[in-house]
């Protein structure tokens, strides 16, 4: 790997871990790493070093600063504008659950396409996708606020309603998505419990 | 990374200091971050350049406590290459690097003025 290689990827890394800063602090940062590893190389190569050792010592000083970066971010994150992180990881929430909602359904929008024995109507889209964003949303709001268990609560209560209604409808999907709703609340009640103070 | 008792520093930054002291009695008081990282190797005799990561972290540190000032350097004069981050002793900065290098408790880490919140 060439030394400009690896400058670019201390220059990736600095992006993400400023991402969401505040503009200013980010660019600093990015600036200042940009001069460094720039001065490192020249004066690497003005002693006779070769490629492969320049990128190496790039390298290892930047993973050597891992820890040091993150722990940075997380104060600078920590200090500045938390209305603004806070809506930004609500906005990310919202994305992410819509994706996977899109995703999973998908799945029988395709299989009607290929299959006769799929047979999903409007309102059957609209059932699943309520019922998948509203658990994304409760999983999402459980990962949150560590400690309430409310949310767990709530969708082990839709995942036991899933299960009941799937059982009554001959449906295992509606059975298989119950029982992995209601392991999933669990394992986050119990991770976000071990977290809280 | 050691952990930080309220109103010390880390022996990082008063490392940092002491290579800053010693540029400003050089009559160089300005430096950058990999001039700083190589004058540290030197200085410990080691191979290896402290880390990018927790270089910066703990120059701003010891920026957010008044010690080093920062500034950039002008565009003007940069010849094809980045411009670098110019960090200079405070007044403050000066006093507790002189109490470092040489106060009686210097095997105990400096005392800072104040803790910023």
């Amino acid at each position: 790997m060439t030394a400009e290689r690896m400058a670019a990827v201390v220059a990736w890394w600095a992006r993400r871990y400023t991402r969401d800063l505040p503009d200013s602090v980010a660019r600093r940062r990015i600036d200042e790493l940009e001069a460094d590893v720039h001065d490192h190389i020249a004066h690497e190569r003005a002693d006779g070093a070769g490629e492969a050792r320049i990128a190496l010592g790039i390298a290892a000083r930047m993973l050597r600063g891992l820890p040091a970066d993150a722990a940075w971010r997380r104060s600078v994150a920590r200090s500045t504008t938390p209305e603004v992180t806070r809506m930004r990881r609500t906005t990310r929430s919202l994305v992410r659950i819509g994706l996977v909602t899109a995703c999973i359904l998908l799945v029988p929008a395709v299989g009607m396409l290929v299959s006769d024995g799929v047979d999903w109507g409007v309102a059957d889209f609209v059932f699943a996708a309520l019922l998948l964003g509203g658990a994304g949303l409760l999983l999402e709001l459980a990962a949150r606020t560590p400690g309430r268990l409310v949310y767990p609560a709530a969708a082990t209560a839709i995942g036991a309603g899933a299960i009941l209604f799937g059982e009554a409808d001959d449906a295992p999907g509606l059975v298989l998505f119950g029982g992995l709703l209601i392991l999933g609340s669990a394992a986050l009640a119990f991770r976000t419990a071990q977290r809280s103070p | 990374m050691p952990r930080r008792k309220p109103g010390t520093l880390l022996p990082l930054e008063t490392e940092i200091l002491g290579v800053a002291l010693a540029r400003q009695r050089d009559g160089e008081p300005s430096f950058h971050g990999f001039a700083l990282a190589q004058a540290m190797r030197e200085q410990r005799g080691s191979k290896a350049l402290t880390g990018h990561g927790t270089l910066y972290k703990a120059l701003g540190r010891l920026e957010e406590f008044g010690l080093l000032a920062s500034r950039w350097e002008d565009a003007a004069g940069v010849e094809g290459r980045p411009r670098r981050r110019l960090y200079e002793l405070t007044g403050e900065g000066a006093r507790v690097a002189g109490q470092a290098a040489a106060g009686p408790a210097r095997d105990r880490p400096p005392r800072i003025a104040s803790e910023p919140a």
